[in-house]
């Protein structure tokens, strides 16, 4: 997928490739719901939304294409606002880091690495900083004392060495998460993205608890296998 | 640097979903500017992490958010990548990782004889604490334990416990169940970062003493 995405990429002009996201990426206990409204007001063809390749829509907005913005922050605004409420944010601050993760996207659509892990990870880790960003704020205007200075850039992207290796090694995280089964993405999912509770998720997937915890604790253990296996 | 110890998965998927508090955020992300074993495994969270994102139910936005976005964008021209922190003049923090050098730091005090702390200054409520901890080399620690967590990563130097030997780059986890037993490797002054929640219970006079210096 990823020469594919490459290839396609190098197209000047090329109108937005439909590729299809790996498996492992679409098979979670959850699957999109329709919220088709206004994607294609903009874009020249009728994109299934499945099948929108998002690597390529920020290669656009990284050339300043205002339309591939709207399409992407179309699609992803509302679901960066719906991730963050239904993982403890008030609604008001879900909008608002939305939006701001929105202007971030923009401007540092050119740092986007299309081999990177994605697209949708990317955007994840820029709403997931901008929380951590918020809540440090709310904290700080809580106290008397403001002795800190301005916000350090929460996560350094740690060194520049240490993003040479993120690159190497971004081929072999794919594959990894590529073997991971549907049903071990789904427990992590849960158990950590989500922070669903043990018991919750023994409920969504019906399985007695005792399942649910060995299930968590197998599949963070096959994820490190995955990972230390040689490419 | 050969890194043998890390931390436990539940840490490291807490720094993926962005939940740990902002002192153990800031340790564990020490860990792993030299690990490039969990910086793999944290990536791979962020990947499912993006999954998860994609597939999240949408929460309508306001009427004007684009609008609004466009906005903010047309007022803040693309900034250039942020300049890298600057080197600071003190010797001690200059050697720091990078994430490290862009934070406040205090000054020294002495804890005991032959162990001293700078204390962190962390924009978050009093939860946690995060300080720079300096051992000179072959002190003991005491015997100690806690009442919540302590999360170590070794900066320069080494220490020894019942665990293992922690060198540069190791991660050591302490909580409830723990009891250090703590020797400073002969090589050098230990660097550590620490974070630390709830208080730490000393055994003994010293420890005693101590603690009101690390209760910050």
């Amino acid at each position: 997928m990823i020469a594919g995405l490459k290839t396609a990429a190098t197209t000047p002009g090329s109108t937005l490739a439909l590729v299809r996201p790996p498996a492992a990426l679409v098979t979670g206990a959850s699957r999109t719901r329709a919220h088709g409204t206004g994607l294609n007001r903009s874009g020249p063809a009728k994109r299934s939304k499945a099948a929108v390749d998002w690597a390529l829509v920020i290669g656009r907005v990284a050339q300043g294409d205002r339309a591939a913005f709207g399409a992407l922050f179309e699609h992803f605004a509302p679901r960066i606002k719906g991730f963050l409420i239904r993982t403890g944010s008030s609604p008001d601050e879900a909008e608002e880091i939305a939006q701001t993760a929105m202007v971030a996207v923009w401007t540092k659509a050119t740092q986007f690495d299309p081999g990177s892990a994605g697209p949708a990870a990317w955007i994840f880790t820029i709403a997931r900083n901008l929380r951590i960003d918020a809540a440090r704020r709310r904290a700080r205007d809580g106290r008397l004392d403001n002795a800190v200075g301005q916000d350090a850039e929460t996560d350094p992207d740690w060194s520049a060495e240490a993003i040479v290796t993120r690159v190497e090694d971004t081929s072999r995280v794919a594959a990894a998460i590529e073997k991971l089964s549907a049903e071990q993405c789904a427990v992590i999912r849960l158990s950590f993205i989500e922070e669903r509770s043990h018991s919750d998720i023994a409920a969504t997937l019906g399985l007695p608890l005792g399942t649910v915890k060995s299930r968590i604790r197998l599949a963070m253990n096959r994820l490190r296998e995955l990972l230390d296996e040689p490419t | 640097m050969t890194i043998s110890h890390h931390p436990p998965d539940d840490l490291l998927a807490g720094y993926a979903a962005g939940t740990l508090d902002e002192a153990e955020h800031l340790v564990v992300g020490v860990h792993l500017s030299g690990c490039a074993h969990c910086r793999r495994f944290v990536q791979a969270l962020e990947h499912l992490a993006g999954a998860t994102l994609e597939t999240s139910v949408a929460a309508p936005m306001a009427k004007d958010a684009f609008a609004a976005v466009m906005a903010r964008i047309e007022r803040a021209p693309k900034p250039a990548a942020p300049p890298p922190a600057p080197v600071p003049a003190d010797p001690e923090l200059a050697g720091l990782p990078e994430s490290l050098r862009r934070l406040q730091i205090g000054p020294r005090r002495r804890v005991a004889p032959g162990l001293s702390m700078r204390p962190i200054q962390l924009t978050a409520r009093a939860t946690s604490r995060a300080f720079l901890l300096r051992a000179e080399p072959g002190v003991k620690m005491l015997d100690h334990s806690h009442s919540g967590t302590e999360l170590t990563c070794v900066l320069e130097g080494s220490f020894s416990h019942r665990g293992g030997r922690f060198g540069p780059g190791d991660f050591d986890y302490g909580d409830d169940d723990v009891d250090h037993d703590v020797t400073v490797g002969d090589e050098g002054p230990c660097l550590c970062i620490v974070a630390m929640t709830g208080d730490l219970r000393m055994h003994g006079l010293l420890g005693r003493l101590i603690s009101p210096f690390v209760r910050l």
